[in-house]
């Protein structure tokens, strides 16, 4: 294996990884807020960028050259989109669920909720997007930064050269957010909840409207993960649950509840994936594989993994 | 015929899935994972030559085993993070197969070798499976997995079930094994699940990927959810409307001129969220009406004259705590903590808050382990820590302070699951109560008898068949006291009975109190009220700062001054002057 087919490998898992962080985040800050697993995230990414692209391109979706009019139009709606069905989906298959006054959650009923969001969202976009999969444009003109949109690497091996800035935009919106959750005055509330349901609420936060911000802002992050993740290979409607179980395994391993840690947590994932999928032996099944089996096996060797950090007592 | 026995596959994999989801109150979602391993496991085995029925037992067994080891991890696993990984697993069983063509065959799946035989040479039959073989065999596994579903809930193990799922805390308190049924829960289940997969498998004669897709483990789920907590019924309606789903899905197709595959997505999302909103509604009427037919059932058998569960001690030390240690971080909770119990008395143990007073309750209970120092049970050393339920069979049971926490349950059954514990005389009840051997009555009979008994002692007879939420808060304390009697406990370690009681309420526990101790409790009382402690207590100890700083009488260690000066002297909460003052 030459050196340029290994950095050609890093380079592209740490931008897939980037956008598995952006998910990762959405679902960590959703847990820490409402002790609730956000299982429709994956499918809200996809749905967020097919949304604005629907709506500005139709029904029949090509890899065309979008004008800059377009292409703010497809980051305006696809954002407004996420957003949209993250408040959504928590209203209608969460909030039911939760009764704060009597500190009594009702869990099958949500995780049943949560699974049928998601199935709600990948329905109903099937219906207006029939086929296989679609390539889709790219509102950020993201390979436009060489002629060919690729790049060759020394020692062999070519790069798409739209990793860079995939991996820039990503980080920088999670750094963003990061900065947004521990300096402005909504996201200091947000973790207060986080920490503390009842104090924070003796403390006179508004308990459901900041829950209601957070889920708006982890749909604002699937939707730029979205947009980042559908033009750099074509995409079906299918695949965001998948990249939901990604996230998850990113949250999970960079201990639930923590927006750093899930940042670290997709990073290594995503080179993961790519180191698998560059091995002979192993190649692109045990690289599908690793998010859920990740997902499985940390969750069952470290039990404590989600709630480490905050011992709850049993009474 | 074909699609008949296929829809009573199906719900034998839904009464499969109920027993975790229903009966243990677990959210799994992998349920169709298991399903795969039946189906895929019985074709790869039958391709490489093992005989057909063989196949069919080795691919059980192995899902079987695959639902004990994910039992392993739910019994630490909180309720959300077990949803999460059983999610995570229903996808890696289906990445596995897409990605992977050596197990599954590939998009086209898995073939079986045709025509599908049971041989057996030892009796010299030979069994083709026609169709109508499967819709009886399918029929009846469904029946009996229904029948002994339904009766096992009623017996033994149901109490335990009905416990573990309302309050896994409680469940332990009271000595359920909450590991152990779970983990059983879990791995019948999956087996279940998988012979309904095997059973597919064989039927329709291939086994590809996608009939086996996430998407089973979500159709298998909400069906049971259809039906509420714990009904027989449930998982039959859930499956007969996920069974008329395609037909129905190929009608508003072709109405509406859409995929049929996406229509049936459609239709299927339309039923989740139908089955989320009416299984409140369904889900809570007919369980009361199984549960007033179960106690009426009950009380028809006859009560035997009500044996005592107490066997008078000598008066005896029952549980003794020798210099125990506890540090919480940088709170040394507990600072050579020295305390004895003795049969037939009540002991109060009384302090500031912030004392240790709790602590000290949760390390006699084996909830809490002790940096160093012993604790003896009996005299023997007692069992580790971790778990409460080995001190329950011990002897040792506590309260929690937290009441309603089995609400929807009547009295009787709530104390019925703490006589349980007393019922390890017997092996394998569960089994027997699902074979309805006269053992297993007898003993359902000394249960309902023992139960009456602890909730006479607490005066609570006539309020039986009352569930707990239906109860005032004085009677949900002493149904917490008999709950704990029941299990047979010689030490008895309440935190805090009289909290939220009125004056008169606190009289009747005095009296509650001393009786227990006449019958040869040992009872440890952690209590504010010093008027009550005043009036019942035989023995009294004083912790401040996670020490003793004097035990005797009550009298005595209200006069040491030491005692004076450090819980009643200086404490400013104008309450507890009242009650010191209060006439003892």
């Amino acid at each position: 294996m030459s050196g340029g087919v290994l950095l050609q490998a890093v380079l592209s898992g740490l931008a897939d990884g980037s956008v598995i962080a952006l998910v990762a985040v959405g679902f960590t800050l959703v847990w820490s807020l409402t002790r609730v697993l956000a299982l429709a995230h994956g499918d809200l990414v996809v749905a967020a960028a097919l949304t604005g692209v629907l709506v500005v391109v139709g029904r029949t979706p090509v890899d065309i050259s979008l004008d800059p009019v377009r292409s703010v139009a497809v980051v305006v709606v696809a954002v407004a989109a996420g957003v949209a069905l993250s408040v959504l989906a928590y209203a209608v298959t969460v909030r039911p669920f939760l009764d704060r006054s009597q500190r009594a959650e009702d869990l099958l009923g949500w995780v049943a909720g949560g699974v049928t969001a998601g199935l709600v969202v990948r329905t109903a976009l099937g219906l207006a997007l029939p086929a296989a999969a679609y390539a889709v444009p790219d509102p950020f003109h993201l390979d436009a930064l060489t002629s060919s949109g690729s790049l060759g690497l020394p020692g062999g091996g070519s790069l798409q050269v739209r990793v860079f800035p995939v991996l820039g935009v990503a980080l920088v919106v999670a750094a963003a957010a990061d900065v947004f959750i521990t300096r402005s005055r909504l996201g200091r509330s947000m973790r207060a909840v986080a920490d503390d349901v009842d104090a924070a609420a003796l403390c006179g936060i508004p308990l459901e409207r900041t829950v209601v911000a957070a889920f708006a802002l982890a749909g604002l992050l699937a939707a730029v993960a979205g947009l980042l993740h559908a033009p750099a290979q074509s995409i079906a409607v299918d695949d965001g649950a998948l990249l939901g179980i990604s996230g998850a395994a990113a949250a999970v391993l960079g201990r639930l509840g923590s927006p750093r840690g899930a940042v670290a947590g997709g990073l290594v994932l995503g080179v993961a994936q790519q180191l698998l999928a560059l091995d002979s032996h192993l190649g692109p099944g045990w690289a599908a594989a690793l998010a859920p089996a990740v997902l499985v096996a940390v969750l069952a060797v470290r039990p404590g993994g989600l709630r480490a950090g905050r011992q709850v007592a049993v009474e | 015929m074909t699609s008949f026995a296929q829809d009573l596959y199906l719900l034998l994999a839904a009464y499969g899935l109920a027993l975790p989801v229903s009966y243990a109150g677990l959210p799994v979602l992998s349920q169709g994972a298991f399903v795969a391993v039946g189906a895929f496991g019985t074709a790869l085995l039958a391709a490489h030559g093992a005989p057909l029925g063989v196949a069919v037992l080795a691919a059980t067994a192995l899902a079987g085993v695959a639902g004990y080891v994910v039992g392993f991890a739910a019994t630490r696993l909180a309720g959300a993070s077990l949803a999460l990984a059983t999610w995570g697993l229903a996808w890696l069983a289906y990445v596995v197969l897409t990605k992977f063509p050596a197990v599954s065959g590939g998009s086209q799946g898995l073939l079986r070798p045709t025509p599908a035989r049971l041989v057996s040479p030892s009796l010299g039959v030979v069994l083709t499976m026609q169709p109508w073989l499967h819709v009886v065999a399918a029929g009846v596994l469904c029946v009996v997995a229904a029948l002994a579903v339904r009766r096992a809930a009623a017996g033994p193990w149901g109490l335990d079930w009905a416990a573990l799922r309302t309050s896994p805390v409680l469940a332990d308190s009271l000595g359920v094994p909450v590991q152990r049924r779970r983990r059983a829960l879990l791995s019948a289940g999956a087996a279940i699940g998988a012979l309904a997969g095997a059973g597919t498998g064989v039927l329709v004669g291939v086994v590809a990927p996608a009939d086996y897709s996430p998407l089973l483990s979500l159709q298998l789920f909400v069906a049971v959810l259809v039906g509420g907590t714990a009904t027989w019924w449930g998982p039959a309606i859930g499956v007969a409307l996920l069974a008329a789903l395609p037909s129905a899905s190929d009608g508003v197709a072709s109405a509406a001129g859409i995929d049929p595959l996406r229509a049936q997505g459609v239709l299927t999302a339309v039923l989740l969220i139908a089955a989320l909103a009416l299984r409140g509604p369904v889900g809570r009427r007919v369980p009361a009406v199984f549960e007033r037919f179960l106690s009426a059932r009950r009380s028809v058998v006859g009560l035997p004259s009500a044996p005592d569960v107490v066997p008078t001690h000598p008066a005896g030390v029952v549980l003794a705590l020798t210099d125990v240690h506890v540090r919480y971080g940088a709170v040394q909770a507990l600072d050579g903590v020295q305390l004895e119990l003795r049969a037939g008395e009540v002991h109060a143990l009384v302090g500031p808050n912030g004392s240790g007073k709790s602590t000290a309750l949760r390390v006699a209970a084996g909830v809490v382990a002790p940096d160093s120092g012993d604790v003896r049970i009996r005299g023997a050393v007692a069992p580790v820590a971790g778990n409460a339920a080995p001190r329950v069979q011990a002897g040792v049971v506590r309260t929690l302070q937290r009441t309603a926490m089995l609400g929807e349950l009547t009295a009787a059954t709530q104390v019925a699951i703490g006589v349980r514990a007393t019922e390890q005389d017997v092996a394998g009840q569960g089994w027997r109560h699902l074979f309805g051997t006269p053992l297993a009555r007898r003993l359902e009979r000394r249960r309902s008898g023992r139960a009456l008994a602890a909730l006479t002692r607490v005066g609570l007879s006539a309020r039986s068949d009352v569930p707990a939420v239906s109860l005032d808060s004085a009677e949900q304390r002493l149904l917490q006291i008999a709950r704990a009697t029941a299990t047979g406990a010689t030490a008895l370690l309440l935190d805090e009975p009289a909290a939220g009681m009125s004056q008169p309420q606190r009289v009747r526990l005095g009296e509650v109190l001393r009786s227990l101790a006449r019958a040869g409790h040992g009872v440890l009382l952690v209590e504010h009220d010093m008027a009550l402690v005043g009036r019942v207590a035989d023995r009294v100890t004083v912790l401040a700062e996670g020490r003793v700083l004097a035990s005797g009488a009550p009298d005595d260690v209200r006069a040491d001054p030491e005692v004076q000066r450090a819980y009643l002297g200086d404490v400013t909460d104008p309450r507890h002057r009242r009650e010191e003052q209060a006439p003892a």
